[in-house]
């Protein structure tokens, strides 16, 4: 008897788990999926939600922003930054037949299979943030996000502005192999190239978004050029902090202009203390809020833009106090 | 009906399984749409073959740390040898992941080194190669049919998954009936008293270690079909510990000697239900690893609060 009383318990435990998440589904708003021909459904399926602020905001502004529009609902997941995980959550909203699917890619290659097993199903796909690789191009309506080569271009305006035109540079990128770094890295070189013949690139350094291989990377180049370097070019804040850090170091910082693709807290900080001279804001407020508002135009059987930007300002001492210190 | 409870009360997880489905049915009877059926099935299918393998282990009286890293490493040697043809790739991944089983178990069997330390190497160790391999970036397949195959259904039912299935069926068999699984049941229940039975543990330990690297293995080259891509995070850094909850959620003792596949196939069942459900439900991410891990924890103390029950019945 008591075993059967003792597996009873279990059942109504698991009654009570599934009855206090059907209640939270319940306020969050998104439990009826699909189930009204007039609501849009919109499944998203994030990269990692809980790894960085950015993701965190993005996460939270995108059901704020859903919440305040009528008649659409999303379905919220994260891949938690699997891209099996990533997989499988497509093929689950492809089921609940949701109106448009949006992904933020764990890994643009991992995803082509998903976006095209979507693409099958007649649900529209479109990329969120980071690209898909370009054989999945075929597969989606489009891309929402920030137009990473025009920060390259923003950082070349900056650093040219601040060396007045003349003088040697380095270029400390990303991770070689992704759109990311390539996009902030091209930007750069291309509109140095075409606009100041006065400003030669003298070393283009990966640094796989790793700080403290920015910092070592900062220093051999310091070895090698010395004080030949007059300004320094960051694929992010994070980068920049990094080579900050060698320059610190060797007694140099502020002598060599720094202009970065992309801003982080602490980049708002060495800008407040003029170690910074230029950086692209890229809110994850306005990353969600311009995908929201992509995929709500794509369910609606709209036409759109295969590249839907969002404005990324470029950011300097005189314009700071215009923009809040970013919370990642 | 009295073989239905009784056989509930042996292996509650499938009751709970059914509790499940049936409370779910009742709010959102699209759960039980077909197409949402097979999704868990072909979703679970990755997880089930590394559970399988463990399963063997952990009766055994052990477990592995590696397996999450073993099977990103075989699915990109799955991707990255697909020039010398797909079953050569294959044939290669498995034998990959057997080796990496191989070295477990001799510092395990014979060097006598806990196996938490071992596993934990190779677990790191594994990941390493995979950074080795793909150069940190992305492999992705050139070969659409083996792509095909990963997304191709058998009489309605994902490949993957009667894949799956059909090891589940082989390593039950196995334990059941072979004397390799008597001696695995044996070694786990009390080494001292298998020892002087002349069992030969050492071997026994070694080929179930081995067992475990391969069935990981077959776990990559299915996860390669399904994604026709291997990234360098595959497998890090919590596939080992899920597939170890897997096999306790199912009521394998974590200290030996009891156990089935048919138990794991119910705690994998339960888990990729579980998870349905909460998507189903647009459970937050975080809510879901909440419960998850509730679960984990109820269940397991359900069945040992059961078994405890069946010894003072039975004996």
């Amino acid at each position: 008897m008591r075993k059967i009383s003792a597996l009873l318990t279990t059942v109504i435990l698991m009654v009570a788990l599934v009855g206090v998440v059907f209640a939270g589904g319940q306020q969050e708003g998104g439990m009826e999926a699909a189930a009204d021909d007039d609501t849009i459904v919109i499944g998203h399926t994030a990269n990692n939600v809980g790894i960085d602020s950015y993701q965190t905001t993005h996460d939270r502004v995108w059901r704020e922003t859903v919440a305040a529009m009528d008649g659409v609902e999303t379905v919220q997941l994260d891949a938690g930054g699997d891209v099996a995980l990533q997989l499988s959550q497509v093929e689950d909203l492809i089921q609940q037949n949701v109106d448009v699917i949006a992904i933020w890619p764990v890994n643009g290659d991992a995803l082509v299979p998903g976006a095209r097993r979507a693409q099958e199903a007649g649900i529209p796909v479109i990329i969120v943030n980071s690209l898909i690789a370009e054989e999945g191009y075929e597969f989606v309506e489009g891309f929402a996000g920030p137009n990473t080569y025009q920060q390259g271009v923003n950082g070349a305006i900056a650093m040219i502005e601040a060396l007045d035109g003349e003088g040697q540079v380095v270029d400390l990128m990303g991770l070689p192999g992704y759109v990311t770094a390539i996009n902030r890295s091209g930007g750069f070189h291309d509109h140095i190239e075409e606009n100041a013949p006065g400003i030669e690139i003298i070393a283009t350094e990966p640094t796989d978004w790793n700080r403290a291989k920015a910092t070592e990377v900062m220093e051999n180049l310091l070895v090698r050029f010395g004080d030949e370097i007059d300004g320094v070019y960051v694929a992010d804040d994070n980068v920049g902090i990094g080579a900050l850090n060698a320059m610190r170091e060797a007694g140099v910082a502020g002598d060599i202009v720094m202009t970065s693709a992309c801003m982080f807290g602490e980049g708002y900080d060495a800008m407040e203390e003029g170690l910074l001279y230029s950086s692209n804001y890229q809110s994850p407020a306005e990353d969600a809020i311009n995908a929201v508002e992509m995929a709500v135009a794509v369910a609606n059987g709209e036409e759109v833009e295969f590249w839907n930007y969002f404005e990324t300002p470029i950011v300097t001492m005189d314009n700071m106090d215009e923009f809040e210190r970013p919370n990642f | 009906m009295k073989r239905l409870i009784s056989f509930f009360r042996r292996q509650p997880i499938w009751a709970i399984l059914l509790g499940i489905i049936v409370i779910t049915s009742l709010f959102r009877p699209d759960f039980l749409a077909v197409g949402n059926l097979l999704n868990i099935l072909v979703q679970s299918a990755v997880n089930g073959m590394l559970a399988i393998g463990m399963t063997y282990l952990m009766i055994n009286g052990y477990f592995a740390l590696s397996v999450g890293t073993v099977m990103g490493f075989t699915a990109a040697l799955t991707i990255g040898l697909q020039p010398l043809s797909i079953p050569v790739a294959v044939i290669i991944a498995i034998a990959a992941g057997a080796g990496i089983g191989a070295i477990n178990g001799f510092f395990v069997a014979k060097a006598k080194v806990n196996a938490f330390v071992v596993t934990l190497g190779s677990f790191i160790g594994v990941r390493g190669l995979i950074y080795i391999y793909t150069g940190e970036n992305a492999l992705v397949g050139q070969n659409y049919d083996f792509f095909d195959f990963g997304a191709s259904r058998v009489l309605g039912v994902p490949t993957l998954f009667l894949i799956m299935l059909a090891f589940a069926i082989i390593g039950e068999f196995g334990l059941r009936r072979t004397a390799h699984g008597r001696r695995t049941y044996a070694i786990g229940g009390n080494v001292e008293a298998a020892e002087n039975a002349g069992i030969p543990v050492h071997r026994t330990v070694f080929l179930n270690f081995v067992l475990c690297g391969a069935t990981a293995a077959i776990g990559g080259v299915l996860l390669a079909a399904r994604l026709n891509a291997a990234t360098p995070g595959l497998g890090w850094p919590d596939t080992n510990l899920m597939t170890i909850a897997t096999v306790v959620l199912g009521g394998t003792s974590l200290t030996g000697g009891s156990g089935s596949v048919t138990r794991t196939l119910g705690g994998l069942l339960t888990l990729g239900v579980l998870y349905n459900v909460l998507n189903l439900f647009n459970v937050q991410s975080y809510y879901n690893l909440l419960l998850t891990g509730l679960v984990l924890i109820l269940v397991v103390y359900v069945d040992s609060s059961l078994k405890t029950k069946r010894q003072q019945t039975f004996r």
